[in-house]
């Protein structure tokens, strides 16, 4: 299975990669139309649901590229928004004059990339944490977190941080602030393309194939004299960054930041976006979080209180039937060569 | 010393009620090598089954008795529908039996409304300690956990059930062989942990408000416990909980009841970092 996953890897080069190709085109085409169709707000609900499409990704790459099953992934994106807020609130001290969006971005993205290394060092090396002890402490963390955060009055407690301003082009702020939905929209799909694009060639590096190793089998792949702690580690900051900048993108967009951000509820709800988007392909994750927040959106009035059930089961479903997930699945089935298995959506094990 | 023996009190009943808990989660980790995420939500079923049992017009005793009986059965009902399907998946368990949980909740708030419920105390004494009132309800929640531990450990250490789950805990593939049926084995596990998990909803009901929401408070100490005290040994959760409980009792009579939990989360990570194997592998080197 892991000989030929790796062949298959190879094997891609020839016919599968332009199918895919031809996937992509269709959804980031499709995406980048989409606002010649939609009202103004339609436009700004699914240029939110890009940031939790983004957050998704940042889960896809730890969890279904490097098996490792974070509970507590909000805690990365409610540090990003947290940063975000207090940069450009001007609450930080010392940079009360320059409520920069740059300056805000770019905290959103180290802080939760440099609390996730530090976490990472303690978890990863030594004796090492593995799978299921890995998540009960992650959930631990989230629920430490959210706690926090309602407790801490410097981040405004239970009510958070309220009229947190848009992105502002100024490079120390008090430029154009970007309101409308229809820019805000193209701002969002940008960087989410970027960081989807440095996502996919990381995935299909030589790098992006040691992680899978990994997450296949951790011991034999340290027997090869990989160093699978730092390969765990680069990739869990990496994906905590990602998770970063989906924050303040965020909250940028939702114009407040509050604890259930940090919280376990949230990272738990991505979790579910990336499980049934399919974990093992960025654009399914992506994808996955998109149209769970649109199905939620348009069938939570009609179903009530079933819509959760009808989740929690569908759920339930697609773990123990499709292990790519339902978009993976699709993707796997438009583009995957007949002769066998393909290796960066190989069914995870 | 008096107070201090409130407090010692206070601190036996959480750890006692963690113990409840996580008995049955540890069981099913250990034999089956499942993380059971819905446990929380089977303890929500047995406190519920109280509350129909009561809105029936039974008595609480009654739902005592049904809970784990009930709850046993939905046991067997998702082992066989869900957990079978991904035991050789480890980690995609914890997703389903999550998914589970969600579930489950949810089927509660659709019966019977996300509003909480009240169970009144069955015994609404309180018996004189050191010339301070203490209510025998929760003396008698901790006779019933005592019961538990010692019914549970008889069960693996004395009884051929156990001697044959303890073989498959140390070696499955070698039991299978030897021809014990670990399919059979397996179901009555899993039935037995969620029992365990419904009987102790329905011993904490009327100590507690019980809403949908109560399954996870207990169920994340639970596994800290089991993590702390060591997955591979029927004593870990003993220790893991004493250690838990503890901790959390002391520091919220110290500061307060959310510098307690950080406190607990915070050491109890630090101390599963440090000893994978937990405090039961340590010291007896299960």
């Amino acid at each position: 299975m892991v000989a030929g996953s790796s062949l298959g890897a190879f094997a891609m080069t020839s016919r599968a990669p332009s199918r895919l190709l031809l996937v992509n085109l269709a959804v980031w085409g499709a995406l980048a139309l989409a606002p010649l169709g939609l009202g103004a707000w339609q436009v700004g609900q699914l240029a939110q649901y890009f940031t939790y499409g983004l957050f998704a990704m940042s889960l896809a790459l730890i969890w279904g590229h490097c098996g490792l099953l974070c509970f507590g992934q909000a805690v990365f994106f409610g540090i990003g928004g947290y940063a975000m807020s207090l940069v450009t609130l001007g609450m930080v001290p010392g940079l009360e004059a320059a409520p920069s969006s740059y300056l805000g971005v770019l905290c959103a993205v180290l802080l939760p990339a440099g609390f996730a290394n530090l976490l990472g060092r303690f978890l990863f090396y030594g004796k090492g944490l593995q799978g299921a002890y890995f998540a009960i402490v992650t959930l631990a963390i989230a629920v430490v977190a959210e706690r926090l955060a309602i407790n801490w009055a410097y981040i405004g407690g239970l009510n958070g941080l309220m009229n947190v301003p848009p992105m502002n082009l100024g490079l120390l702020g008090g430029g154009t602030e970007i309101w409308d939905s229809v820019p805000v929209y193209y701002l969002t799909l940008a960087l989410v393309f970027a960081v989807y694009l440095l996502l996919e060639a990381l995935t299909r590096s030589r790098y992006g194939i040691v992680l899978r190793a990994i997450r296949d089998n951790q011991d034999r792949t340290g027997y090869f004299g990989y160093d699978t702690a730092g390969y765990k580690l680069t990739a869990f900051t990496l994906g905590a960054g990602v998770a970063g900048l989906a924050g303040a993108l965020f909250v940028t967009q939702f114009n407040f930041a509050s604890p259930p951000l940090i919280g376990f509820t949230l990272s738990t709800e991505v979790l579910i976006w990336v499980a049934l988007g399919g974990r093992t392909l960025p654009l399914a994750a992506f994808l996955g979080a998109i149209l769970v927040r649109s199905v939620e959106n348009v069938l939570s009035e009609t179903l009530g209180t079933y819509w959760l059930l009808a989740l929690g089961l569908l759920f339930v479903l697609s773990v123990v039937l499709f292990p790519r997930g339902l978009i993976g699945e699709i993707i796997h089935r438009l583009t995957a060569p007949r002769r066998g298995v393909v290796g960066r959506n190989a069914k995870p094990p | 010393m008096e107070q201090l023996f409130i407090l010692t009190l206070d601190a036996s009943n959480f750890i006692l009620a963690i113990i409840l808990v996580a008995m049955g989660l540890v069981i099913i980790f250990g034999l089956m090598n499942v993380i059971n995420m819905a446990h929380g939500e089977l303890f929500l079923l047995g406190a519920y089954t109280v509350v129909m049992v009561e809105r029936l017009g039974g008595s609480y005793w009654l739902g005592l008795v049904l809970a784990p009986l009930a709850v046993g059965l939905v046991g067997l009902i998702v082992e066989e529908l869900v957990v079978r399907h991904v035991y050789h998946r480890f980690l995609d368990t914890i997703l389903a039996t999550w998914g589970l949980s969600i579930a489950i909740k949810q089927a509660v708030v659709v019966a019977f409304g996300p509003a909480s419920h009240t169970v009144s105390s069955p015994i609404a004494a309180s018996i004189e300690i050191f010339g301070a009132p203490y209510p025998a309800y929760r003396l008698f929640i901790m006779a019933v956990a005592l019961l538990v531990i010692a019914v549970t450990f008889w069960l693996f250490f004395r009884t051929a059930f156990g001697l044959a789950a303890r073989g498959v805990i140390a070696n499955r593939d070698m039991a299978a062989c030897l021809g014990i049926n670990t399919r059979r084995l397996d179901r009555a596990t899993f039935a037995y942990g969620a029992a365990l998990a419904g009987l102790a909803g329905a011993v904490m009901a009327p100590i507690m408000s019980v809403d949908p929401q109560m399954g996870l408070g207990f169920l994340i100490p639970a596994f800290l416990s089991i993590l702390v005290g060591g997955a591979g040994h029927l004593a870990g959760p003993l220790l893991g909980a004493a250690a838990i409980g503890g901790t959390d009792t002391l520091a919220a009579n110290l500061w307060s009841p959310v510098v307690a939990q950080i406190v607990v989360f915070t050491m109890a990570i630090v101390v599963i970092r440090l000893f994978p194997r937990g405090l039961a592998g340590r010291w007896f080197g299960g």
